[in-house]
């Protein structure tokens, strides 16, 4: 059997349509053999090879055997650097300039993994900011925010990502995607609020600060706040894609949408300036020593 | 006062998970449960997120005998970066409010439940 991969493997509200129709239908084919022609694709954001990976663990799943055939030569290339084609048979490319964080994939209690791979991958990346600790410290921040979120919420099998940095862009932007198929966010919430919510306005609550859909003896509803409040100050853009929801907040502007279709998990896709001059914590706050609690 | 280092708790300078927090909670919470007094010693700690000062530091508040002056009086942090303060400051306040509805919400389920005392 050959399907077609999608020609805009991109983080536009139309690239995530088509992507996530693409893997919808892809859910239903069952032990056979498949051909993923990339012939169409002329450009792939090579972050969303975590996107890519989540359709390719479905289809693997069901128990059918893949092969990728008509990869252009820019995308296999970045393919290959960043090791998504590695399994399918491809050779790695020496990743000369060191800007990608290559695609891997977690199970949920691998949290020392994930802290090894960013802390050797995104720490070695030549560029990450050397002019601002707090900085780097905040984007490093995110990223493990963003993981827990996916290890306590999505009750997933995997935890798939992958990183690329564009050091010669003004902004220097470095794009990372983390994402689950698991629970998704609507499904959370409308458990917890129990009342029915549109996937949309379901990530629209979750990102307020002080919403959590976790009950028990400990408290929540801090980290996707913390990361929204980053970005604003940062100049980046969050995207947060669950069920039909669509969420982004990109240079100062909120959007919030439903899909065309449905995604059974959640991505979250991440851009840092990593050229931000900000400083990102207030000179001279302290925590008064007697009323701390 | 016994000084605890997150660092050595942990056996990491990660504090970016909930199980470590929850592990750091455990240490404090004994030393409480005693009457003891304790520094919470954050050297060496490079990065810390929500989920885990949540369940490190959050949790004490819903223990009802922990009220705020008792931990005032019981816990000093030492060696906390500047960068994390701000943290710390969310952490603190969101546990109180979390604690404080949970507490509300139980109240009136008791109350639903058995009737008013």
């Amino acid at each position: 059997m050959k399907i077609k991969i999608p020609n805009k493997i991109t983080s536009e509200l139309y690239g995530y349509n088509q992507i996530i129709r693409f893997i919808k239908n892809a859910s239903d084919i069952k032990n056979t053999t498949i051909e993923l022609d990339f012939e169409l694709v002329s450009f792939l954001e090579a972050n969303l090879c975590a996107v890519l990976g989540v359709c390719f663990e479905i289809l693997e799943k069901n128990g059918n055997e893949i092969k990728l055939i008509n990869l252009q030569p820019k995308v296999e290339r970045i393919m290959r650097k960043n090791t998504f084609l590695i399994k399918y048979g491809y050779e790695a490319l020496n990743d000369f300039y060191q800007t990608t964080i290559t695609y891997q994939k977690f199970t949920p209690d691998n949290d020392e993994g994930f802290n090894n791979y960013i802390t050797q991958q995104l720490l070695a990346m030549p560029g990450f900011p050397s002019h601002s600790k707090a900085l780097g410290k905040a984007i490093l921040r995110n990223i493990f925010e963003i993981f827990e979120n996916a290890r306590t919420h999505g009750s997933c099998e995997y935890i798939h990502t992958c990183g690329q940095y564009f050091p010669k862009k003004t902004d220097k932007p470095l794009h990372f995607t983390i994402v689950d198929k698991g629970v998704n966010i609507q499904e959370n919430v409308r458990d917890y609020l129990k009342k029915n919510i549109k996937a949309d306005e379901a990530i629209k609550w979750a990102m307020q600060k002080g919403n959590t859909t976790k009950v028990g003896d400990t408290s929540g509803g801090l980290g996707l706040n913390v990361i929204f409040e980053f970005i604003k100050l940062n100049n980046g853009k969050i995207q947060v894609i669950s069920a039909d929801g669509f969420y982004e907040f990109d240079k100062g502007e909120e959007r919030v949408t439903l899909m065309s279709s449905t995604f059974s998990g959640t991505i979250v896709n991440l851009r840092f300036n990593l050229a931000d001059s900000n400083s990102y914590y207030l000179e001279g706050e302290e925590l008064d020593d007697d009323i701390i609690f | 006062m016994k000084r605890l280092s997150v660092k050595d708790i942990i056996n990491s300078p990660l504090a970016v998970s909930t199980e470590k927090g929850e592990m750091v909670f455990k240490t404090i919470n004994s030393h409480l449960q005693n009457n003891e007094k304790v520094i919470i010693d954050f050297k060496g700690i490079d990065l810390m997120i929500t989920a885990f000062l949540n369940a490190a530091i959050g949790k004490l508040y819903g223990n009802k005998s922990y009220s705020s002056q008792f931990l005032n009086d019981h816990i000093k942090l030492d060696n906390i970066e500047k960068e994390d303060i701000s943290l710390f400051k969310d952490v603190i306040e969101r546990a109180k409010e979390y604690f404080e509805d949970k507490e509300a919400f139980e109240n009136d389920a008791n109350e639903m439940l058995y009737g008013k005392d």
